[in-house]
């Protein structure tokens, strides 16, 4: 008996990406009132969450360069830590906390909030030495932060916010609004 | 010293024959197969003595010792039950624990056995209370000479019930099989009442923390209580002053344990199925897939063993060298893998170890070609090989983005697998050429078990990689990765977000992904050759 790897060649043509193989999409839109403050969240089905930049977020429009800045108030993200199975340690975070702040050089700025509450697993360090990632990956190596809710609030969550379809629909109706204007 | 007069008075405090010898600090287990020759042995050679009633017995005896071959005369004298041992290891009491065994239900096939014994934990109050007056009698007596009353057990009780159960009688040390007779006296606790009044702080402090000592009386609070009893507080006591209380009700035999010290299978599992977890996958309590290698191997081992589908998940225990996740196929020679039968009731035969393997096989999703009968020790290689051995994978990758290194002329043409991607994929190092691994990563905790697992990251070593074109399908190319255990392979090739450094796609400056993942084989020698099964 002889049994090679070629015997599992999936449909290469429906080949699903990492982020989609393993993440469902939740989006929420104009976050604090911010028009196009758009944050995306993906929950990967053992409820790691990974919190990034929606598509539409304006960010992706503006071509001028930024640094990410993990330095907030008095508090540190980077230098979050966690410990155990049970992540403890790990800063504490509300819908509110924010997680980073996207910097231009001409002085304007904004923040990223977590939409969640959770503990604050980690940071992707990667974004300070390599903001670019932010917006040539941003559903994969481009992440801004993991956090870890209990089931009950990642359910809730999930459910609360924006999925991929309601997104697109929600999208395509400011537009048209938009040229109504 | 003298032996006589040691024996006299404990016959006169009301021991047994064999207690008396216990008393004597006898050792030989010969010498309790005929308590009562010895000790009237003894009597003969030693002091006469004064007791009217024992020179009649001596006489008695001498007769019988004409023909020494002749049973006990069942209507001796000393027919009343041991104040020591309180009956057990008199003759008399024998036939009620006969009746008790009951081993033959379980059909264990050794030839051998234990015998143990839970005595009731008033043996050990008289004991003492014994030991006390012989140490007041003898100025010169050794309380530490005492024979234990288990002891005494197997050599007198234990003999005559290798008889019964047609077994031979080994000790514990040797046969794998262990007989325990569980004893209850009916006032044994009443009895050890009076320890609460001889040693009342240790008793008052067990009652006030009634959490922690659910029951007053333990083997450990007994003796504990003991340890410094004094033979004037204990005649204090009603009914201790000039001797130990009768023995009023019969010793029961309430339980016989039996139990086979466990065995241990060993061979090597190929898992042929990418839909098949190793143990049974539990999420929420319940089941997401219908099977698993552990139950595919356990079914006909536990057929074979006659253990009832209910007992299996306590009677048998799968130990492996690691594990592949439930889409991981693991081929070449298998993983290796135990599995621990606990109170087996026999030994398979080559031949019905060949059918396991054969009904294993069957199900096609797991093949196990050998099952041989390991030892315990052989175990410790099995999980060693958990943390040192190194394995080699088998991938199966796709190319999902043009390499930074191409050329290319239409960006939105399909990337390929080049002559170049594999020279620079199997020339990749980022060590020195002295060091035996060509690549060391960096790998976070895999997003996909953070969930459960500490973040950490941990530095892992690749020894091969060698990776080859597939030309039906230029998209995609195979990998054989050698590694030290614990790398993450889907990590490597996909580099879970960034977080495995470096990962594969940094060799050829593209986005790859892995299609399928097989264990090509595990470096690990298992089950080990010299084993005389
Ligand atoms: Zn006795």
């Amino acid at each position: 008996m002889a049994f090679n790897i070629l015997d599992s060649i999936p449909d290469i043509d429906n080949f699903k990406s990492y982020t989609d193989r393993y993440f469902s999409k939740r989006y929420i839109l104009d976050v604090d009132g911010v028009k196009n403050n758009d944050i995306m969240i993906m929950f990967h089905s053992n409820r790691i969450a990974l919190l990034s930049l929606a598509p539409s977020h304006y960010f992706f429009k503006k071509n001028d360069d930024y640094t990410i800045n993990f330095t907030i108030g008095n508090i540190d993200r980077l230098s979050n830590t966690v410990k155990g199975k049970g992540k403890k340690g790990g800063q504490y975070l509300t819908p509110k906390s924010v997680i980073c702040k996207i910097e231009y050089c001409d002085g304007t700025s904004y923040a990223v909030p977590s939409c969640m509450k959770g503990t604050l697993v980690e940071i992707n360090e990667e974004l300070v030495n390599n903001p670019a990632l932010l917006k040539k990956l941003p559903d994969s190596d481009g992440f801004i932060a993991i956090i870890l809710a209990s089931i009950a609030v990642s359910e809730a969550t999930k459910s609360e916010l924006l999925a991929h379809d309601e997104y697109l629909k929600k999208l395509n109706s400011q537009n048209s609004d938009g040229k109504k204007d | 010293m003298d032996q006589t007069p040691i024996i006299n008075f404990c016959k006169d405090l009301g021991c047994c024959y064999a207690c008396c010898l216990r008393y004597l600090g006898l050792k030989n287990p010969k010498v309790f197969e005929n308590c009562r020759k010895y000790v009237l042995e003894i009597l003969e050679n030693g002091q006469p003595k004064k007791n009217d009633r024992d020179s009649a017995e001596k006489s008695e005896i001498m007769k019988k010792d004409e023909n020494a071959e002749e049973p006990v005369n069942k209507k001796m004298k000393m027919n009343d039950t041991c104040v020591s041992c309180m009956g057990l290891l008199q003759e008399e009491s024998w036939p009620n624990y006969f009746q008790a065994l009951d081993v033959t239900r379980k059909g264990y096939e050794t030839d051998t056995f234990a015998c143990g014994l839970s005595a009731p934990m008033t043996t050990l109050l008289r004991e003492k209370a014994v030991i006390l007056r012989l140490c007041n009698q003898f100025t010169e007596y050794d309380a530490t000479i005492l024979t234990p009353l288990k002891e005494a057990w197997k050599w007198t009780f234990g003999v005559q019930m290798a008889k019964v159960i047609g077994k031979s009688l080994d000790s514990g040390a040797v046969s794998p099989l262990l007989i325990t007779l569980n004893m209850e006296y009916p006032d044994d606790l009443q009895e050890l009442e009076i320890l609460k009044t001889l040693s009342p702080s240790l008793f008052e402090l067990r009652s006030k923390q009634k959490k922690r000592f659910t029951v007053e009386f333990t083997r450990r609070s007994v003796e504990e209580a003991l340890t410094d009893l004094s033979l004037e507080a204990l005649q204090g006591v009603d009914g201790w002053k000039d001797g130990l209380p009768a023995v009023e009700k019969h010793v029961k035999c309430v339980s016989v344990v039996s139990v086979h010290t466990p065995m241990y299978l060993g061979g090597r599992y190929i898992k042929l199925s990418r839909e098949l977890p190793q143990t049974p996958w539990m999420v929420n309590g319940v089941r997401m897939m219908d099977s698993s290698v552990q139950e595919i191997i356990f079914d006909p081992i536990a057929r074979m063993n006659l253990i009832e589908p209910a007992d299996v998940e306590h009677r048998l225990k799968f130990m492996s060298a690691g594990r592949e996740d439930v889409d991981v196929r693991c081929l070449g020679q298998g993983r290796p893998f135990a599995v621990e039968i606990t109170d087996p009731r026999k030994q398979l035969s080559p031949e019905e170890l060949k059918t396991i393997c054969k009904e294993i096989s069957k199900t096609g999703k797991v093949i196990v070609k050998d099952l041989i009968y390991v030892t315990k020790v052989d175990l410790t290689e099995l999980k060693k090989g958990e943390e040192t051995k190194c394995k080699t994978y088998e991938a199966l990758c796709i190319k999902l983005s043009h390499s930074e290194y191409d050329h290319i002329v239409n960006p939105d043409s399909k990337p390929k697998v080049t002559e170049n991607d594999i020279e620079r994929i199997n020339s990749y190092s980022n060590t020195s050429p002295s060091d035996e691994a060509r690549i060391v990563l960096k790998q976070k905790t895999p997003v996909r078990v953070l969930h459960r697992r500490p973040l950490l990251t941990r530095q892992r070593r690749i020894y091969e990689l060698i990776a080859k074109e597939l030309p039906d399908h230029p998209q995609l190319f195979t990998l054989v990765i050698k590694t030290e255990a614990g790398t993450y392979i889907k990590e490597w090739v996909h580099g879970d977000l960034g977080r495995t450094r470096p990962h594969l796609g940094e060799a050829i400056k593209a986005k790859v992904d892995i299609l399928a993942l097989d264990v090509a084989s595990v470096h690990l020698q298992w089950p080990l050759v010299n084993n005389k099964n």
